[in-house]
């Protein structure tokens, strides 16, 4: 294997960037496409299993589930997932946002659990002590503590969301996986600068979470 | 062989027919997988392990020179850290097509990015395992004589270990699940017949027998390590007894 | 005495070894021209059925012939399958001519057949590769749509679409700026109510099924298009140009080889009708035979394996 191969050609990038420019409104526009299909699916995967998470952990319950389920989950192929969508579900809006759902499902889940589990008891017994309801415990005591682990993994849920709503793109998913696997219309200087284009996005977001998380990590604890 | 002849004195053969399963696009079709098991699935199983093994390998090589390298010497740790980070958040798909202008449409690029992907997860918790290794352990070590080397091979790494393996079972399962985007650059690994299908009115005995492979693979992986962790580190299941 | 006699072996030795070493030679070059003048066959195709197929043929026909191939496999869209012939990479692959002259050579598609493989070749030539013999099959676009929905619109060529008030038609994102596609069908045939949808590696086909488009972009030797259940617009203005395929090989090559190499690929070449390409695509595509086994059976009742 040369590393170098005999189709070196680092044009390629001037080239992508003058694509980025030239079709700037077109690439925004599947930008668009691309965060909205990404935001549906964090979206209805946080409401299905962060709740979920964060009270199995307040109870200590289901360890054996969050652990499976990040196994399971880190065990599903994005391809495979996008491509059962489709099978199951025909073109459209839905196959491509279900696969997703299942994807980011596991990190948010598992996260969640361990982030509330984690919390020192003793925290947690006082609290109880002070009068405070389950429900209260949970919302005022632990997940202000185990937020740092909770972001944590809704910031990974985000990145594999969008890294697989490119490759949705074969599944009638739009977004800037539209260009990259269109090598044929789009040439490789439309792939490689949508390719720039899609890793700027996935930058931007796990740069937001990661400045969250920080901003969640300094609380002081809330019960001093 | 019934003939069809048509214009130009072609003969058109009788390809055989595709069985009623396979023309209606039924869920599983049990005679397209046991007549395409040796020509499609089998190979494209073994070019999946194969993708995968080399990056793995690689990328455990890579990952334990700078787990070292940022144990010893904790400067380098943050920069290392975020480099992988960095690594990690590009989209597969993008990350192959961005290599391919420097290293070509091959395996080459294909396994640059699946060794990428490995570093952070191995990275992490390589040196997690390093500098978990308890300070009394340590001190133990010293204190019947053992050198610096000796006290690497015979005390840390083997207290290293269990985290070790456990980053090893999720980069390497991850590794497998990604290697299916492979088939977007090189005709290889188990997302390629889930490609051909696609193009073929979405298929679905093929994508679900790839897709059902891939993941047997990972689980079986998966289970192979968890093994090789309790055979190697036999005092992990001692200490949860206690 | 002795050493007159050792002498006079000696030379005599040295002139049987320099004729047999003379004699050793020759032949040795002989051979070796004669198996350089063999050269080794690299084939390469372009990512779908159509392609596996035409590669299985030439394949299986040059190694039938005696010739050794080497067939790495698919290699992508057509820019990719460029590089890699013109860096050397393979050195034989079927092409389409009207791709040669509008995507490679970026001209204006000719008026006819001919002349598009005239032009591709005259193209070719120029990077050291040349064309050999066109086949008779031509996989163009075409106009396609339910039969269901043909009859419903009462619709049998591309100008009776202008009574159609809105319809939406579903191409490949290049089609949406191109004489031979979308643009010809607003400008030539004049159909501006023509409602543009992308595709991303589904198939048209299963669009058409699930209803989501009225018409598409489908191509000559689609295997859908040995039924009934779809339709295909006779095109009266020829917008979507012609598509005839036609292997491009090395120049060097083709001389290296000699002229039964032609001979096998052109005698190939020569067999492949509309009707064979669509039943062979048909065997792969819908009754899930492998193209080499395919083009084997196709090869053996023709007698060109």
């Amino acid at each position: 294997m040369t590393l170098l191969g005999d189709q070196f050609r680092p044009g390629t990038f001037p080239d992508a960037l003058r694509f980025i420019w030239h079709n700037a409104g077109f690439l925004l526009a599947r930008t668009g496409e691309h965060l909205e299909l990404s935001f549906a699916a964090l979206g209805i995967a946080l409401l299905l299993s962060l709740p979920l998470g964060l009270w199995l952990g307040h109870r200590h319950r289901g360890l054996f589930l969050a652990v499976s389920v990040s196994n399971v989950g880190r065990a599903l192929p994005s391809l495979v997932l996008i491509a059962v969508g489709l099978t199951i579900l025909g073109v459209g809006f839905w196959n491509n946002t279900a696969a997703l759902v299942v994807l980011a499902v596991p990190p948010i889940l598992t996260n969640a659990y361990f982030g509330v589990d984690g919390v020192d008891r003793d925290v947690v017994e006082a609290a109880r002590g002070m009068g405070l309801s389950e429900l209260q415990v949970l919302l005022r005591v632990e997940l202000p503590l185990g937020l740092p682990l909770v972001i944590a993994g809704i910031r990974i849920a985000a990145i594999f969301v969008i890294a697989t709503a490119t490759i949705a793109a074969v599944a009638g998913g739009g977004g800037l996986g539209e260009v990259i696997v269109n090598q044929a219309s789009y040439g490789l200087a439309g792939v490689v600068g949508a390719s720039l284009c899609v890793s700027a996005l996935a930058f931007l977001t796990a740069l937001l979470l990661t400045l969250l998380l920080r901003a969640f990590s300094r609380r002081p604890d809330p019960i001093s | 062989m019934i003939g069809v002849l048509a214009s130009g004195g072609t003969v058109i053969p009788n390809f055989g027919q595709g069985s009623s399963c396979e023309v209606n696009n039924g869920w599983f079709c049990s005679e397209w997988v046991r007549a395409h098991w040796s020509d499609t699935l089998q190979p494209a199983l073994l070019q999946h392990v194969e993708l995968a093994a080399i990056a793995i390998a690689i990328g455990f090589v890579l990952a334990s020179a700078l787990a070292f390298a940022g144990f010893r010497f904790r400067l380098l740790d943050p920069p290392i850290g975020v480099f992988a980070d960095f690594l990690y958040t590009i989209p597969s798909l993008a990350l192959f097509q961005l290599l391919v202008p420097f290293t070509g449409v091959n395996e080459t690029t294909v396994e640059i990015a699946l060794v990428s992907y490995t570093l952070l997860i191995l990275y992490r918790n390589m040196l997690e395992g390093l500098r978990s290794v308890p300070p009394d352990a340590l001190e133990a070590a010293r204190g019947s004589g053992f050198t610096r080397l000796q006290t690497l091979v015979r005390v840390e790494l083997p207290l290293a270990l269990p985290a070790v393996i456990a980053g090893l079972r999720i980069a390497t399962v991850s590794t497998i699940s990604i290697a299916t985007v492979a088939a977007f650059v090189i005709p290889k690994g188990l997302g390629q017949p889930i490609f051909t299908a696609l193009q073929q009115d979405v298929f679905k005995t093929e994508i679900l027998t790839a897709g059902g492979l891939t993941v047997a693979l990972a689980l079986c992986a998966d289970g192979l390590l968890v093994l090789a962790q309790r055979a190697l580190t036999p005092w992990t299941r001692v200490g949860r007894a206690a | 005495m002795i050493r007159k006699h050792t002498r006079r072996a000696a030379k005599a030795a040295f002139a049987v070894s320099l004729g047999v070493a003379i004699v050793l030679g020759g032949t040795a070059t002989a051979a070796t021209q004669h198996r350089a003048a063999a050269p080794t066959i690299v084939i390469g195709t372009k990512n779908f059925t159509e392609e596996y197929v035409l590669g299985q043929l030439y394949k299986q026909a040059l190694q039938g012939a005696g010739f050794k191939v080497t067939f790495p496999g698919s290699f992508g869209s057509s820019e990719l399958i460029d590089t890699a012939i013109t860096s050397g990479k393979i050195n034989f692959y079927p092409e389409y001519t009207g791709v040669i002259v509008l995507d490679l050579a970026k001209e204006k598609s000719p008026k006819t057949a001919g002349a598009t493989y005239t032009a591709a070749k005259k193209f070719e030539n120029t990077r050291g590769l040349t064309l050999l013999n066109p086949t008779p099959f031509y996989d163009t676009d075409s106009f396609g749509m339910l039969t269901s929905t043909a009859t419903k619109l009462g619709v049998k060529t591309i100008a009776d679409m202008k009574k159609v008030k809105s319809f939406s038609f579903a191409g490949y994102p290049e089609c949406r700026t191109r004489i031979t596609c979308l643009l010809g069908l607003k400008q030539v045939y004049g159909l501006t109510q023509a409602k543009f949808v992308p595709l991303a590696s589904i198939s048209v086909y299963t669009l058409l099924d699930q209803g989501k488009v009225t018409a598409g972009d489908v191509f000559s030797t689609d295997p859908q298009l040995g039924g009934t259940k779809y339709t295909v617009l006779v095109d009266t203005k020829h917008i979507f140009g012609f598509q005839n395929v036609a292997p491009i090989v090395s120049q060097k090559v083709l001389t290296a080889a000699g002229p039964k190499f032609a001979q096998v690929v052109n005698a190939v070449s020569a067999k492949l009708t509309i009707q064979a390409m669509i039943a062979m695509n048909k065997a792969v595509a819908i009754d899930k035979q492998t193209p080499a086994a395919v083009a084997a059976a196709f090869l053996k009742a023709n007698n060109l394996g």
